[in-house]
């Protein structure tokens, strides 16, 4: 393979996992900050709060854990 | 015209502009917000002025270290980091990597640390008596934010000194990657929990009682926004040291 493809595939590594944590970090924090509003409002709801929070975060984090697959397979496997 | 020992200091240079240019962007309107959000707190509760002013500063100067990690990258770009007499393509990408690495990777944690600086502030405005729960909290939350530009900022030193001489276009182009990376890979963790840490502070300006509650929440939100920087730091340290 000529040296420009693995190049380009580990340039395109770096800009897969920049531009795909940008997403599920902002996300999350959003996520997790309406949570806090929310416990403060209601706080005997605080269980059920985080539960959701959590499972909206792992929704969330599904992007950001493609892009840490895919940045590896460019690194690795082409 | 194009050598490359020309080229290694056009890439210092333009890496040293990135650096303080997108990261100015971040503090300044960080700073802003806060200084905007003590205004108005002030004018809702002129009596705890000294509180609201010490709290400003505080929040500000915090905003300001992204910053100021991004002036000292920019500083060594450009008295420390170009001068090599015999330097190769590797060079030219990491010195243009370190810049872009630090500049965008302290813009997220500037915006965030201001936003929950500026929450402070005016959670500060509403109940004055809490004072010191909100800074410490908003402190806390801080650091939290602050560890996405600390990665950026141990990215940008490992691409300024770490890294191997030669002409492998190859590598040149992992470093670029690795500074795209960490750079904007930082950019929603540090604001997003930014958010977090700006949310609980106003929760328990609201509601002081449930600041335990509160705060064990934000953490819990704080590490899940965290782990995408941490992926990121570890395709960038594989893309420096292993590709």
């Amino acid at each position: 393979m000529s040296e420009i493809v693995r190049a380009a595939a580990l340039l395109g590594a770096g800009l897969c996992m920049g531009m795909g944590a940008l997403g599920p970090g902002l996300g999350e924090g959003f996520t997790a900050g309406k949570a806090c509003e929310g416990i403060a409002r209601s706080p005997e709801n605080a269980g059920l709060i985080t539960r959701t929070m959590l499972v909206g975060q792992a929704v969330s984090e599904s992007t950001g854990i493609y892009s840490l697959v895919i940045s590896l397979l460019l690194i690795f496997a082409v | 015209m194009f050598d490359t020992f020309s080229l290694v200091h056009v890439a210092a240079y333009i890496g040293a502009g990135l650096a303080v240019g997108i990261s100015s962007i971040g503090a300044g309107i960080g700073e802003g917000y806060i200084a905007g959000n003590a205004n108005i707190a002030m004018m809702k509760q002129p009596k705890s002025n000294d509180i609201l002013l010490r709290t400003m500063l505080i929040a500000q100067a915090i905003t300001e270290t992204g910053a100021i990690f991004a002036l000292v990258i920019a500083m060594l770009l450009l008295f420390g980091g170009s001068i090599v007499t015999d330097a190769g393509w590797q060079r030219i990408a990491s010195l243009f990597g370190a810049g872009l690495v630090m500049g965008a990777g302290s813009l997220g944690t500037g915006l965030g640390i201001g936003y929950a600086g500026g929450q402070a502030c005016q959670g500060i405005g509403r109940q004055p008596r809490e004072s010191k729960v909100l800074t410490a909290n908003m402190l806390i939350g801080q650091a939290l934010s602050e560890t996405s530009a600390i990665f950026a900022l141990v990215i940008a030193m490992l691409l300024l000194y770490s890294t191997p001489d030669g002409n492998s276009i190859v590598k040149s182009f992992a470093f670029i990657g690795a500074a795209f990376a960490m750079g904007f890979g930082t950019f929603g963790p540090g604001f997003g929990i930014g958010i977090v840490a700006g949310k609980a502070v106003d929760g328990i300006s609201r509601f002081p009682k449930q600041s335990s509650v509160l705060v064990r929440t934000m953490f819990v939100g704080a590490a899940v926004a965290e782990s995408t920087s941490i992926y990121s730091l570890v395709v960038a340290f594989l893309l420096i040291f292993v590709a």
